[in-house]
């Protein structure tokens, strides 16, 4: 067996080589980050080796004075068991006193939260993980490797209706028993735990920094935070009412491991409408919200809000669905590709507010992320494709939800095609219905969110038969190319095998992807560290009000 | 005729209210039943099950946790779980033995758990949305409705009154003229359109005459008014619940407004004001004195009529302005298939419908001697 590496004892030989890469210009600082903080480097000491001052994500929060109310506009959604968790917005209430092990930095890097530190061996197979010594649950238990290794047992459970996390934890889940391989979970001492993957994996502290990876009391794995209230968080719920409000108060019972600063939050559920927001805003009824989109960004900083911006993976696929004709012939998945400019949708979808993708779901911020030639748009050599399919007369359905940017795309995704000779009708369906068939409809829109990992979102949406499997792609090569990518740490090398993949995608027109999206928040002068997320992850334990 | 003794008027009333009630039961079973039908349509279940486990489970998953919380039975036979009339269901799970059960509440032991547990027992249900008993949603949604409502029959019903009175006494003079234009006006403008406008011209920084007259240094603060009413829920103030009362009380004013009218222009036109106004009965003592208590009897109808309406003005007015009220309850429930709620709301409105009618043919009869029950 190859000897585990530590981050605290000894710096991952990969790490350094990212190091290498980055000062000879071959990395951008972000990937950099990544990489060497998902190897087990603590965020500071991947500075230290970048020999940059450690200007940390830890280091640009800013200490905000003790006490206060913050008010946050956000959906209340009713809590549930968190490993099926389905919205970051559960996760951004409970993330108030049942915390992760790890986290996830706006600037791409992970910092350890419950744990302290963690370390992979030489081929990704096996990660050793030390918890944060001192910490307490707030019903008196100390917090142990116990606690993480119930935690990983319950993730596992791929049979629990809806546990997202089974899917996240890949070969850890014994396809057979539908639960955590034997010898895949030892815990060696109180304060560290060992996880051994039967097959390299590299997804591993991304997938536990999801919002859905809520660490729970040992005896308490799969049950709703909200009835129980067991955490290591600084607060507690002092109400919970679904769709109206939330409020977090500090808990004077318990003595958290940090500093936290707010007295209270108040989560104000004002709907999924923005003008309620906008109207919300205007009547002063919250300080900060948890997300502003399409137009409303410069409604919010015309009435003197303050802007937060990142660039993200978050995206919309308007994909066929291989599954039913006629979609299942490449050559149609081919002219529809070809129809469709990536421009004209970023700019009618979202305002311009983005960058460009290339129809494949890997984005420029990914680490592996491999540059192919741009992408042509020919519509007179679509609608000849088209033709020569012998669908020139199929009346092409476009599904979307009746919803902002998912809409407006699919818009002038249907406009696009008309322009080129397509025949198209657009059908919109209300949210309350749309998730109902969403992964069978024959050619339809999706937003996804944004993942860390390239591979990531491939694992979760394209390898043949997964359950959100969209597109209906079963492509055995893509598969096996993708299993080959998951074992390769080193994202220089994975690179080469992400060119194939990306391609893939495009070749065989697996979905539109026509841009990656910025994300906004907006709050007002006296919040302080209440910056935008690539998750949308809101932190409550660093959020400050000025006095 | 006989004229009728107290004894029997009583009784005749006595039956009318119990007849009444019986309607209420009756309308009340058959609209739950409806209501029922259509939230358990199997697409309305599966959309159920898709928001309590995942929103993107499978189809096999979503049978699997459909069958686990109970909605495997037949419908009829749930619909009588739901009443109270049949035992609630109970599911053993093969592997854990663990027992779970629609009267089973958390935590509970099944041996201890009642039989029946419906309406009947008192059991209003759970709301699968809100994860909370019905009885602990509708009560305070109810409460916040009814504040609502009730500043808007105190602005709307003397304001509808006076200016009926007003546009009445005159039939066709300028006043009544302008009077009957503006409660058209009003009355031919959804809550949906007035409250929209309201927004834009009084509760926005950057359109309407707020940033003109803070421009101008007449008023401190961003708006004239607030266009959430979500504060209003804690503490109401002039400030946050303007907007969404005026926006329903100047519906239903300009209605009650023109049955006042129409009610004052006859009443003037009686016999009696004549002969009062021969004798040199000075005019304000005769729409004072004469005209106005006769001419009130049909507005009483109107507006006892009118709260029904009021309760469908709700819906819009407390979604637009946020006002988390007994309407937006109804709109979340139906919009999340949260069935025990949308039952419980469907109850309650025919409860408040058919008591206001009720309310209202009981006064007519003291109102108006004429009119008697048989």
């Amino acid at each position: 067996m190859t000897q585990a590496v530590e981050t605290s004892q000894r710096v991952h030989p990969a790490a350094r080589m990212y190091a290498r890469e980055f000062k000879t210009g071959q990395l951008s600082r972000r990937e950099f980050l990544v990489r060497s903080t998902a190897l087990g480097l603590s965020t500071a000491a991947a500075y230290a080796l970048i020999g940059g001052a450690p200007a940390s994500a830890m280091a640009h929060r800013r200490t905000p004075p003790m006490g206060g109310t913050l008010r946050i506009q956000m959906e209340v959604r009713a809590l549930k068991d968190p490993r099926s968790y389905d919205w970051s917005q559960m996760g951004n209430i409970t993330r108030g006193f049942v915390e992760y092990l790890v986290e996830y930095n706006a600037d791409g890097s992970f910092t350890g939260v419950l744990l302290e530190s963690w370390g992979a061996n030489e081929d990704a197979t096996q990660y050793t993980l030390r918890l944060r010594p001192g910490v307490t649950w707030n019903n008196g238990d100390p917090f142990t490797a116990a606690d993480v290794a119930a935690n990983f047992e319950g993730w596992c459970e791929a049979e629990v209706e809806g546990n997202s996390m089974a899917t996240r934890m890949g070969s850890l889940v014994d396809p057979d028993t539908k639960r955590a391989v034997e010898g895949g979970i030892v815990v060696v001492d109180d304060l560290t735990l060992q996880i051994n993957y039967p097959k390299p994996d590299i997804t591993l502290i991304p997938g536990i920094a999801d919002y859905p990876a809520a660490i729970q009391h040992r005896d308490l794995i799969g049950t709703n935070p909200l009835d129980h209230g067991v955490g290591t968080g600084a607060y507690r719920v002092a109400s919970y009412e679904v769709g109206v409000k939330a409020v977090l108060e500090k808990n004077p019972d318990h003595s958290y491991w940090r500093e936290a600063y707010l007295d209270r939050i108040e989560f104000v559920d004002l709907g999924q409408d923005p003008v309620a927001w906008l109207a919300g805003a205007e009547a002063g009824e919250f300080d900060m919200n948890y997300e502003t989109v399409g137009e409303f960004v410069d409604l919010f900083a015309a009435i003197g809000w303050e802007q937060s911006e990142v660039t993200t993976a978050a995206t919309v696929v308007i994909r066929p669905n291989q599954n039913n004709a006629p979609y299942d012939n490449v050559v149609v998945r081919k002219a529809i590709a070809l129809a469709v400019d990536p421009q004209v949708c970023l700019d009618l979808g979202i305002n311009g507010q983005g960058i460009l993708a290339e129809n494949h779901h890997v984005c420029p911020i990914h680490p592996e992320y491999a540059e192919l030639p741009p992408i042509t748009v020919d519509k007179a050599a679509a609608f000849a494709l088209l033709e020569e399919s012998g669908h020139a007369d199929h009346e092409f359905e476009i599904i979307s939800i009746d919803d902002d940017f998912r809409r407006k795309t699919t818009d002038a995704v249907a406009a696009q095609l008309r322009d080129a000779g397509f025949r198209v009708t657009r059908t919109v369906i209300p949210g309350s219905t749309f998730w109902n068939d969403w992964t069978n409809y024959p050619f339809s829109s999706t937003n996804w969110n944004h993942r860390e990992l390239g591979v990531q979102i491939l694992n979760l949406a394209y390898r043949s038969g997964e359950a959100w499997n969209e597109s209906g792609f079963a492509n055995a090569e893509f598969d096996a190319l993708l299993d080959q990518a998951n074992g390769i740490q080193d994202a220089d090398a994975r690179r080469k095998v992400m060119v194939q993949l990306q391609t893939i995608m495009q070749d065989e027109g697996v979905t539109l992807l026509p841009y990656w999206r910025s994300l906004y928040r907006h709050h007002t002068p006296n919040v302080i560290n209440a910056e935008m997320h690539p998750k949308f992850e809101i932190n409550v334990h660093y959020l400050g009000v000025a006095a | 005729m006989v004229p009728l003794g107290g004894q029997q008027t009583g009784n005749a009333m006595g039956q009318f209210i119990l007849k009444r009630i019986g309607t209420m039961l009756l309308t009340a079973l058959c609209l739950t039943f409806v209501v029922f039908f259509l939230t358990n349509l199997f697409p309305n279940l599966e959309k159920l099950a898709k928001t309590q486990g995942n929103a993107r489970m499978t189809d096999a998953e979503v049978l699997r946790w459909l069958d686990n919380n109970g909605f495997g039975d037949p419908m009829l036979l749930r619909y009588g779980q739901w009443l109270g009339v049949a035992p609630g269901w109970i599911i053993k799970d093969e592997e854990s033995g663990e027992i779970i059960g629609r009267c089973i509440d958390f935590g509970m032991d099944p041996a201890d758990a009642p039989r029946f547990c419906g309406l009947l027992q008192g059991d209003w249900g759970y709301s699968t949305v809100s994860d909370d008993e019905v009885t602990n949603i509708v009560w305070g949604r109810l409460l916040l409705t009814g504040k609502l409502m009730g500043w808007v029959l105190i602005v709307m019903v003397p304001s509808a009154l006076i200016i009926g009175v007003l546009a009445g006494m005159r039939e066709g003079s300028r006043m009544d003229r302008s009077l009957s234009t503006a409660s058209i006006a009003t009355t031919a403008t959804p809550e949906y359109v007035s409250g929209v406008i309201f927004i834009v011209l009084l509760a926005s920084s950057t359109a309407g005459i707020s940033p003109w007259l803070a421009a101008n240094g007449w008023f401190e603060g961003r708006t004239l008014f607030l266009g959430s009413a979500r504060s209003a829920m804690d503490d109401i103030t002039f400030w946050n619940f303007t907007l969404p009362v005026m926006t329903l009380a100047l519906y239903g004013m300009g209605y009650i407004a023109r049955m006042t009218r129409a009610s004052m222009a006859e009443v003037m036109t009686a016999q009696y004001i004549r002969t009062a106004r021969l004798k040199g009965v000075s005019f304000r003592n005769i729409v004072l004195k004469h005209a106005l208590r006769n001419a009130l009897i049909a507005p009483f109808t109107v507006i006892m009529l009118q709260i029904p309406w009021l309760l469908t003005g709700v819906v819009i007015v407390e979604t637009l302005f946020n006002y988390n009220g007994f309407g937006w309850t109804l709109v979340q429930a139906a919009s999340n298939n949260d069935i025990e709620l949308l039952m419980a709301v469907s109850i309650v409105a025919v409860v408040v419908v058919l008591t206001t009618q009720m309310i209202s043919d009981i006064g007519y009869v003291y109102l108006n001697p004429r009119i008697r029950i048989s």
